[in-house]
């Protein structure tokens, strides 16, 4: 294990001298607290988009996230995740069609049934490295967007309609609000314990050097697959809970490569294989989606604005908000979540 | 239809492919650069020769002498502008794919929005017409586009072969700290062989232009195919690039023809992790630097 060790700390020479500090439990039991009590907002008025809202920055820290554990902690970058997220819409979908089984139920499955595939995608994978893993993973994508625009059983690329929840519609966001919020914690919480696991020790090992990894002793073929397979199954999860909350599955609103994208941009903006990095960046792309809507009125441009905002990202801070301000000592300590 | 139709419409199709995929795998050689939005740039170039063709009348094949310079000249200030900002970085390559995944956001998106993404297609007189032999048929719009594709292929291998700076960009290819020790100036090497990947894709993007009925969000499509088929042929392999993309593009098109057309992408994905399981440097490329 010596050795492992010697390559992290070649890595993640920070982390060793942190200085403990509660100030992040409080910050982090405060948020979790906000989030939890905000849909009682309702009783103040209508606060369906502030709920919408916080339920599509939920999802997306939940994917974020996941993404980071594959792109950011192994240094694999995948740009066809939105693979697993579109299969787990898709499970659960059936599921509730065919058996009438309601995805708030299924919706772990269909992060079994994601994580699953990830363990074939793993498999078909593993050979290749650095460049070819990534057009693997696009090819990946292509493949199964083929596969979905013309299965008839699941609706070929018209999709699918789902029936709606039979809740009070003044309370429809509620239930889809808490399922996100778990699944969005779920997430953060199997990063950091990946991150503070002997396996995500070897991830890094992996990240850092993948042949002095393999000569350490690791099993770097195993960990990969595993790393792909842990890393499909909140996006599963999130693709069953989104689909129902949109009562519709279309391969175009889970598989278009912008969605994979999205999941790229927000880990490297907030910070690649940290636990806090994808939440913020997360939370930020969701603010600027936001914001360059309402002002430049147009997706198009929204499409450019992610490029842009990637370009920058990896020219002038290629750490992310979370890796720089570690880089210069001015990370605040309720930011570090590692 | 005949088999042998069926291989002249692949074969003069993987000449197209294998022009788009030269620039490319061009780039990844010299620069180790995947340049994930080579597939954009031809389809900004396509757009280019459709506005002279709607605009202007001129011909796409005309105006390859617009798109090609513009694009060589656009390459050379993009990579001064971007890539010696992040050439010392580990990752260079990894990085670079990051870099081009972003750049093919903001072409998309700026060409939606201010193309829109109607269907677009050059339709010169050729690009309807077809030449019959007994009973075969050749359209001549593909022909005409594989025959200028083979002539831009042609005068790329006779320039790296017989010029100065050709031999410097093999060199370059071949190893890089070795070409800047013997003398090569790689920057500038580096720089002029960006220009002509970018130039490749903008006399590809005229010729697809008619070949192709096209839209700002298709090059994903392309692009996916285009590194498919580099990577089988081996990452900066500019025969296993050309290798790739005709037998491919065959066996794509009698997927096409006896299970449908729909299918075909499927031929180079298939083909990709195929390739992947088995030899993952590719037909003709060296064994990976990881």
């Amino acid at each position: 294990m010596t050795d492992i060790r010697t390559v992290d700390q070649a890595t993640a020479p920070a982390t060793e001298q942190r200085v403990p500090s509660s100030s992040r439990w409080w910050v982090l039991g405060a948020v979790v607290l906000f989030a939890l009590a905000l849909p009682s907002a309702r009783f103040l008025g209508s606060y369906n988009y502030v709920l919408q809202l916080a339920t599509i920055a939920f999802m997306w820290i939940a994917l974020a996230s996941s993404w980071n554990i594959l792109g950011g902690y192994t240094g694999y970058i995948s740009l066809g995740h939105n693979v697993f997220y579109g299969v787990g819409g898709y499970v659960a979908g059936m599921l509730l069609l065919e058996l009438g089984w309601s995805p708030f139920v299924t919706a772990p499955l269909a992060g079994l049934v994601a994580m699953a595939l990830g363990l074939v995608a793993g498999l078909i994978t593993y050979r290749a490295h650095g460049t070819s893993f990534i057009i693997s993973t696009v090819a990946m994508l292509l493949v199964v967007t083929l596969l979905m625009d013309n299965w008839s059983y699941l609706g070929g690329s018209n999709g699918l309609s789902l029936p709606l929840p039979g809740f009070d519609v003044s309370w429809l966001k509620v239930p889809f609000y808490y399922a996100m919020l778990v699944a969005a914690i779920g997430a953060v919480i199997l990063g950091h314990r990946v991150q503070h696991s002997k396996f995500g020790l070897a991830l890094r090992a992996i990240a850092s050097d993948e042949v002095k990894a393999e000569m350490a002793g690791i099993n770097t073929r195993k960990y990969k697959v595993m790393a792909f397979a842990i890393s499909a199954f909140f996006p599963g999860v999130v693709g069953a809970l989104w689909g129902y909350s949109l009562s519709y599955l279309r391969p175009v609103i889970f598989l278009i490569i912008a969605v994979a994208a999205r999941m790229v941009l927000m880990s490297i903006v907030g910070g690649r294989g940290t636990v806090a990095g994808p939440v913020i960046g997360a939370v930020l792309i969701i603010a600027i989606d936001e914001a360059s809507v309402s002002l430049l009125g147009s997706s198009e441009l929204n499409l450019a604005v992610t490029g842009l905002l990637l370009v920058v990202t990896l020219l002038f801070f290629p750490l992310g908000i979370v890796g720089t301000l570690r880089e210069h000592n001015r990370l605040p300590a309720w930011l570090d979540w590692d | 239809m005949t088999q042998v139709q069926v291989l002249i419409l692949g074969l003069l199709l993987g000449g197209v492919y294998a022009l788009m995929a030269s620039g490319l795998t061009l780039l990844f050689g010299v620069m180790r650069v995947v340049n994930l939005a080579h597939a954009a740039f031809i389809v900004l170039a396509a757009f280019l020769s459709f506005f002279l063709w709607e605009g202007a009348g001129i011909d796409p094949l005309v105006s390859l002498v617009v798109t090609v310079p513009v694009f060589f000249l656009l390459g050379m200030a993009i990579y001064r502008t971007v890539f010696p900002r992040i050439e010392g970085s580990p990752r260079f390559t990894e990085m670079t794919v990051l870099m081009t995944f972003g750049f093919a956001f903001i072409l998309e998106g700026l060409m939606s929005k201010y193309f829109t993404g109607i269907f677009r297609q050059t339709k010169p007189p050729y690009a309807q017409d077809a030449i019959i032999l007994g009973d075969l048929y050749v359209p001549t719009g593909q022909l005409y586009a594989a025959i200028t594709s083979a002539v831009f292929l042609v005068a790329l291998w006779a320039f790296l072969k017989y010029t100065r700076t050709g031999y410097g960009v093999r060199a370059t290819m071949q190893n890089r700290d070795a070409a800047q020790l013997v003398g090569v100036d790689v920057r500038r090497v580096s720089t002029v062989a960006f220009g002509m990947g970018m130039a490749l894709a903008g006399a590809a993007g005229a010729l697809i232009s008619f070949v192709f009925p096209f839209y700002p969000s298709r090059h994903w499509q392309w692009i996916a195919i285009l590194l498919s088929l580099v990577v089988l042929g081996g990452m900066g392999s500019l025969k296993g690039a050309v290798v790739g993309a005709l037998g491919l593009a065959v066996i794509s098109s009698f997927v096409s023809t006896h299970i449908g057309a729909v299918w075909a992408p499927i031929t180079f994905f298939g083909a990709l992790f195929l390739m992947l399981m088995v030899k993952p440097e590719g037909l003709f490329g060296k064994k990976a630097r990881a």
